[in-house]
C-alpha cells in the first residue's frame, strides 16, 4: 500500500430536522430555543408527536400542563403521544 | 462660717474682694488663706439677705475690670510704637492668666446666678425666637446710625444704671414714666429702623409689667435683654479687654503686625520677638474664646483680611518679579517654594484657620492670574515629557477651579499622537504582534507617567482613557478604511494561544492576554473582535492547535468579565461541543467494540452545533467521499442518528484532517493533509499518473478548492506536475525520490490563513448581526414604550447597544425603517418624528 489512513478526525454539525421552521407553540425558530432558555442545543431539545408534529419539550409539556381534560396536540388536535422511536 | 444667708455690708466685703482682685489679675502672691476667705465672700453677697447681692457684686467687679483694663492700655502705649507689640503681649499674657484665675475665685456666682440666666446651648446656636432682639440692644443701640436710637440711648443707659444700683422698683417706674411721657414708643412704632422695632416690643412688655407688678425680678429679666446677658466673669474680663484694649488699640496692632511680617518676608531680624507677634495675633482669637459661635470673628474682622490683603499686594509684585525672567520651568519652582514658605510661615505666626487662605490667595495672584503665560509653556512640557515641570504644574493648577482642563487636554493630544506613531507604521508578518505590543508600550508608559506625576488624578485617568479609545478606533484615510483593530487584537491573542508560540512560558503568555484585555477594553466594535476570534478559536479548538485548555478558558472568562454571558456565551458552547465530542467518540468506540466492527482506519469525530460555531454556510462543497472513509461515515451516521433522534449531520469535509502513512518512499513518513489533500493522494494507490481532469471528475471537487489543494500538494513537492500552469491536462504523479529530514510533518494548507476573502466574509456577517440586533433591540425598547420620539429611541438604541458596538445612526435608521416595513413599528399619524409600537 501506498498510502494508508492512519487516523481521520471528522468534523461534522448538527441541526434538527424539522418538518417547519418555528416551534407552533412559542413561534421561535427551532434552531433557537424556547422562550424560557437562554441557549439552544442540548439543553432546550424538540420532541415529536405520533401525529408528527414537533415542539420544543419545554414548549409542548407546558401546553400538556395547562389541558385539563384532554392532552391534543395544539396543530392538529389529535391526541398528544410521544413519538420515542 | 456659716452658710446660711445673712445681712451683708456690701461696702466693706466689696472692699475687700477689690484687694484681692488686683492680685489675682496680675498674678502677684494671693495667699492661700485670702483666697479662701474671698471665695467666702463672693458666696455670702450672693446669698444675702435679704436681697441677694450678685448683680451688684458682677456690676462692681466690671467697673472695676473696666478701670484695670483702662489703666493697662495707658501702660502699653507708655513706651511708644516700637514697644507696643512688646507691651501689648506682655499685659496681655499676664491679664489672660489672670482672668482665669478670676474666674475661679469667682466660681459661686458664675455657676449659681449666671449660668441660671444663660441661654442654652441649642438656643445660642440654633438661635431662638425672642432672645436674639434683645441681646446687647445697647451695645446696638450705640452703633447705630438710626436717630431716634441715637436720641434715646442716653435714656435707655439711665435705666440700666439705675438698675445696677437700684434697690427698690420705685425709682425704676419713676424712669419708665418718664420714658412713657417723652413717648418714645410713638417714635419706636414710627421709625423704619430694625432695632426701634424691636425695642419697642421690649419696651411694651416692660410697661405691662413695671407699674402694677412689685416683683423686680421679672422686670430684672426685661432688663437683661437690655443691658446685654450677664457672663460669667472670665467671659467678662476678656469682653472688657476686647471692649478696653483691642478696640482702641487694634488698628495700630495690626499695622505693627503686618510691619513684623513683611520683616519677616523680606528676610530681616523682627524687631519684635516671633512669640510676642504671634502671641498677640492669637490673642484676637482667644479674647473670644468663651463664644460658642464665631469664635473666629474678631480675628477674621481684625486682622485676617487686613493680612490677606496685605499678602496679596505682596504676591503680586512676587509674581511680576518672577516672571521678567520669563522662564515658565523656574518660575513654577519659585511658586512652589513660595507657596510652601508661606505656608510655613502662617504655620508659625497664624491660627490654624488661615493656612487654606493664604495658600489660595498666594495661588491666586500667582498662578490664576498668569494662566496664559503658564500655558504657553505647556505644550512643549508635555511633548517632552518633562516630569518635573508637569508635576509642579499639576500641583500648582490642580487648586485653580478649571484650570488643570488646558493641561489635560494637551496631555491627552500628546498620548494620541504617541500612539497613533506607535502603530502608524507597522508593516510584515507580524502586524497584529506589533500594533498591541506597541499600543501597550504606550498606554503603560503614560500610565506610570500620570500616576507619578499627576498622582493618578481622574481628568488625567479619563485623557488616557480617551486618547486610548480614539488611538485604537482610528480609522486611517479620513475615516474610510475600517478600522483594524478588532481583528488584530483577535489574531494576537489567537498567536499566543496556539501551540507553536515558542520560547514563551505559560505564565508569560497569561501575562499578555491579561494585558491584551486591556486593549480589548477600548476597543468600540467588540462585536467584530468576537466574530474574528470565535473564528480563531474554533480552527484552534477543530485543528487541535489548542496550546493549553486552561488558558483558552482563562481568556474566555477575561473576556466575559470585561463584557458579560451574552458576549462569551457561544464561546462556552464551542467548548461544551469540545467535550460532548469526546464522550461521543468514547461511546461510539464502546459501540463498535461491541459489535465487532473493525473500522480499517482510527476515527474520531467533532459534532459541532450548527448555531453555535462560525462555520459559514457557503462552504459546504461537493466531495465524493473515498471509499476507504465510507464503512467509518456510514457506521456512525446510523450510530449517531440512533441516540439522537430528529438530528440532521453535515459533514464539513475542509475542516476534518488525516494523518497519512506513505510507504512508497525510502522512508516512511506520517503526514498531517487535509481531507481533500488525502482523497487526492489516495488516488495514486492504484496509478501512477493522473490527469488533472481524471482527478477533480473522480472526487467531484470544485475547481477552486481543486486548484488550491493540488497546489498544496505539488509546492510541497509530494506531487509532481508536467507543466508550470495547470490545466486540466496537466499530468500529476508521486515523487518517488521526495525526502524530508522529519518523519513526521503537516502540509500547511492554504486555506489556514485568514484569507482577504475570508476577513470580508467576517466583515459582513457582523454587518448582518448588527442590523439584527438593532433590531431586536428597537422591538425590545418599543415593546415596553408604546410610544417614542424619533430622538429618542435613538438614544435609547445606542445605550444597549453601546456595550458590543457602536451603531452609526444611519444604520438605526435603516433598522428603524425595515421595522417598519416588517410592520412592528409605524408612524404615528400626527407627527413623522414619532412611532409606535404594533402589538
Amino acid at each position: 500500500m501506498k498510502v494508508r489512513i492512519k487516523n481521520w478526525t471528522g468534523v461534522a454539525s448538527w441541526r434538527w430536522i424539522a418538518n417547519d421552521d418555528n416551534c407552533g407553540i412559542c413561534r421561535m425558530a427551532f434552531d433557537g430555543c424556547c422562550p424560557d432558555c437562554k441557549l439552544p442545543g442540548d439543553d432546550c431539545p424538540l420532541v415529536w408527536g405520533q401525529c408528527s408534529h414537533c415542539f420544543h419539550m419545554h414548549c409542548i409539556v407546558k401546553w400538556l400542563q395547562s389541558q385539563t381534560v384532554n392532552q391534543q396536540c395544539p396543530m392538529c388536535r389529535q391526541e398528544w403521544k410521544f413519538n420515542n422511536k | 462660717m456659716s452658710l446660711k444667708p445673712r445681712r451683708v455690708d456690701f461696702h466693706a466685703t466689696w472692699g475687700a474682694i477689690k484687694d484681692t482682685i488686683k492680685g489675682v489679675i496680675t498674678l502677684d502672691h494671693v495667699p492661700r488663706s485670702v483666697w479662701n476667705d474671698r471665695f467666702s465672700d463672693v458666696y455670702s453677697l450672693c446669698v444675702a439677705h435679704p436681697e441677694p447681692m450678685a448683680d451688684r457684686l458682677y456690676a462692681e467687679t466690671k467697673l472695676y475690670l473696666i478701670d484695670h483694663v483702662g489703666k493697662l492700655l495707658s501702660k502699653v502705649q507708655e513706651d511708644g510704637e516700637q514697644n507696643l507689640l512688646k507691651n501689648y503681649f506682655l499685659y496681655w499674657s499676664q491679664y489672660s492668666v489672670g482672668s482665669q484665675y478670676l474666674h475661679s475665685l469667682y466660681l459661686y456666682l458664675n455657676q449659681q446666678h449666671i449660668r441660671t440666666q444663660k441661654l442654652s446651648d441649642a438656643e445660642i446656636i440654633y438661635g431662638s425666637s425672642d432672645s436674639s432682639g434683645g441681646l446687647q440692644i445697647l451695645v446696638q443701640f450705640e452703633k447705630s446710625s438710626c436717630n431716634v436710637c441715637k436720641r434715646y440711648t442716653k435714656v435707655l443707659h439711665t435705666l440700666s444704671d439705675i438698675y445696677r444700683y437700684n434697690d427698690n422698683s420705685f425709682n425704676l417706674t419713676k424712669v419708665l414714666l418718664h420714658i412713657k411721657g417723652l413717648q418714645v414708643l410713638a417714635l419706636f412704632e414710627k421709625s423704619v429702623c430694625r432695632l426701634c422695632s424691636q425695642c419697642c416690643k421690649i419696651l411694651t412688655s416692660l410697661f405691662e409689667i413695671c407699674p402694677c407688678s412689685d416683683t423686680i425680678c421679672n422686670i430684672n429679666k426685661v432688663l437683661i435683654r437690655f443691658k446685654g446677658e450677664q457672663m460669667e466673669i472670665g467671659e467678662l474680663a476678656l469682653e472688657v479687654w476686647q471692649s478696653g484694649m483691642i478696640a482702641p488699640l487694634g488698628q495700630k496692632l495690626v499695622k505693627l503686625l503686618l510691619e513684623a511680617i513683611d520683616q519677616d518676608r523680606a528676610g530681616q531680624t523682627l524687631s519684635t520677638s516671633i512669640e510676642a507677634v504671634r502671641g498677640t495675633i492669637l490673642s484676637f482669637v482667644e479674647v473670644q474664646g468663651y463664644r460658642k459661635k464665631g469664635q473666629l470673628q474678631l480675628y477674621q474682622e481684625l486682622f485676617e483680611e487686613h493680612f490677606l490683603d496685605a499678602s496679596g499686594e505682596h504676591f503680586k509684585r512676587d509674581a511680576a518679579r518672577l516672571l521678567q525672567e520669563k522662564n515658565v520651568s523656574l518660575y513654577m519652582e519659585k511658586v512652589k517654594a513660595k507657596i510652601e514658605e508661606e505656608l510655613f510661615r502662617a504655620r508659625r505666626f497664624l491660627h490654624v484657620s488661615s493656612l487654606a487662605k493664604v495658600s489660595a490667595r498666594c495661588e491666586m495672584h500667582m498662578v490664576a492670574e498668569h494662566l496664559q503665560f503658564l500655558y504657553s509653556e505647556c505644550m512643549n512640557m508635555v511633548q517632552g515629557e518633562r516630569c518635573k515641570d508637569l508635576s509642579n504644574m499639576y500641583d500648582l493648577l490642580k487648586g485653580i477651579q478649571n484650570a488643570i482642563t488646558v493641561l489635560v487636554d494637551t496631555v491627552l493630544d500628546h498620548i494620541k499622537t504617541q500612539g497613533l506613531a506607535a502603530i502608524g507604521n507597522l508593516q510584515g508578518e507580524n502586524i497584529h504582534i506589533g500594533f498591541v505590543e506597541n499600543l501597550l508600550a504606550v498606554y503603560k508608559k503614560y500610565k506610570k507617567l500620570i500616576q507619578d506625576v499627576f498622582k493618578s488624578d481622574q481628568n488625567f485617568m479619563g485623557a488616557l482613557d480617551k486618547a486610548c479609545s480614539s488611538v485604537i478606533n482610528h480609522r486611517p484615510n479620513q475615516g474610510k478604511s475600517p478600522c483594524r483593530s478588532p481583528e488584530l487584537l483577535a489574531k494576537y491573542c489567537d498567536t499566543l494561544l496556539k501551540k507553536s508560540s515558542k520560547g514563551i512560558s505559560e505564565s508569560e503568555v497569561d501575562e499578555k492576554l491579561a494585558e491584551s484585555i486591556i486593549i480589548f477594553k477600548y476597543i468600540d466594535d467588540k462585536d467584530v473582535f468576537q466574530k474574528f476570534y470565535s473564528r480563531m478559536l474554533a480552527k484552534r479548538l477543530i485543528h487541535q492547535q489548542t496550546q493549553s485548555m486552561d488558558a483558552e478558558e482563562a481568556m474566555i472568562n477575561r473576556l466575559k468579565q470585561a463584557c458579560g454571558y451574552e458576549f462569551t456565551s457561544k464561546l462556552h458552547r464551542m467548548f461544551t461541543d469540545m467535550s460532548v465530542s469526546s464522550d461521543l467518540n468514547n461511546k461510539f468506540n464502546a459501540f463498535l467494540k461491541q459489535d465487532n466492527i473493525d473500522l480499517g482506519i482510527n476515527f474520531s469525530i467533532y459534532v459541532l452545533q450548527a448555531g453555535a460555531w462560525p462555520l459559514g454556510q457557503a462552504i459546504v462543497t461537493p466531495f465524493a467521499l473515498p471509499q476507504q472513509l465510507e464503512k467509518s461515515v456510514q457506521m456512525f451516521e446510523s450510530f449517531y442518528h440512533n441516540r439522537f433522534n430528529g438530528r440532521k449531520l453535515t459533514w464539513l469535509h475542509h475542516l476534518c484532517q488525516a494523518e497519512l502513512k506513505l510507504g512508497y518512499l525510502k522512508k516512511p513518513y506520517v503526514v498531517t493533509v487535509q481531507t481533500f489533500q488525502m482523497a487526492i493522494l489516495l488516488l495514486f494507490e492504484n496509478a501512477d499518473k493522473l490527469a488533472c481532469r481524471e482527478i477533480k471528475d473522480t472526487l467531484q471537487l470544485n475547481p477552486e478548492q481543486f486548484q488550491r489543494h493540488v497546489v498544496s500538494l505539488i509546492e510541497s513537492k509530494l506531487l509532481l506536475a508536467d507543466t508550470e500552469e495547470l490545466t486540466p491536462e496537466t499530468v500529476l504523479k508521486l515523487n518517488m525520490e521526495y525526502s524530508n529530514k522529519r518523519t513526521k510533518f503537516r502540509i500547511t494548507a492554504a486555506v489556514q490563513k485568514e484569507t482577504p476573502h475570508e476577513v470580508e466574509q467576517t466583515m459582513n456577517s457582523v454587518e448582518e448581526d448588527r442590523k439584527m440586533y438593532l433590531q431586536a433591540a428597537i422591538v425590545r425598547i418599543m415593546k415596553s414604550r408604546k410610544v417614542l420620539k424619533h430622538n429618542l429611541l435613538i438614544q435609547e438604541v445606542y445605550a444597549q447597544s453601546k456595550k458590543s458596538f457602536a451603531p452609526s445612526v444611519q444604520l438605526i435608521k435603516k433598522s428603524i425603517e425595515s421595522l417598519i416595513d416588517k410592520q412592528y413599528i409605524e408612524r404615528t399619524p400626527h407627527s413623522s418624528e414619532e412611532y409606535s409600537y404594533i402589538a
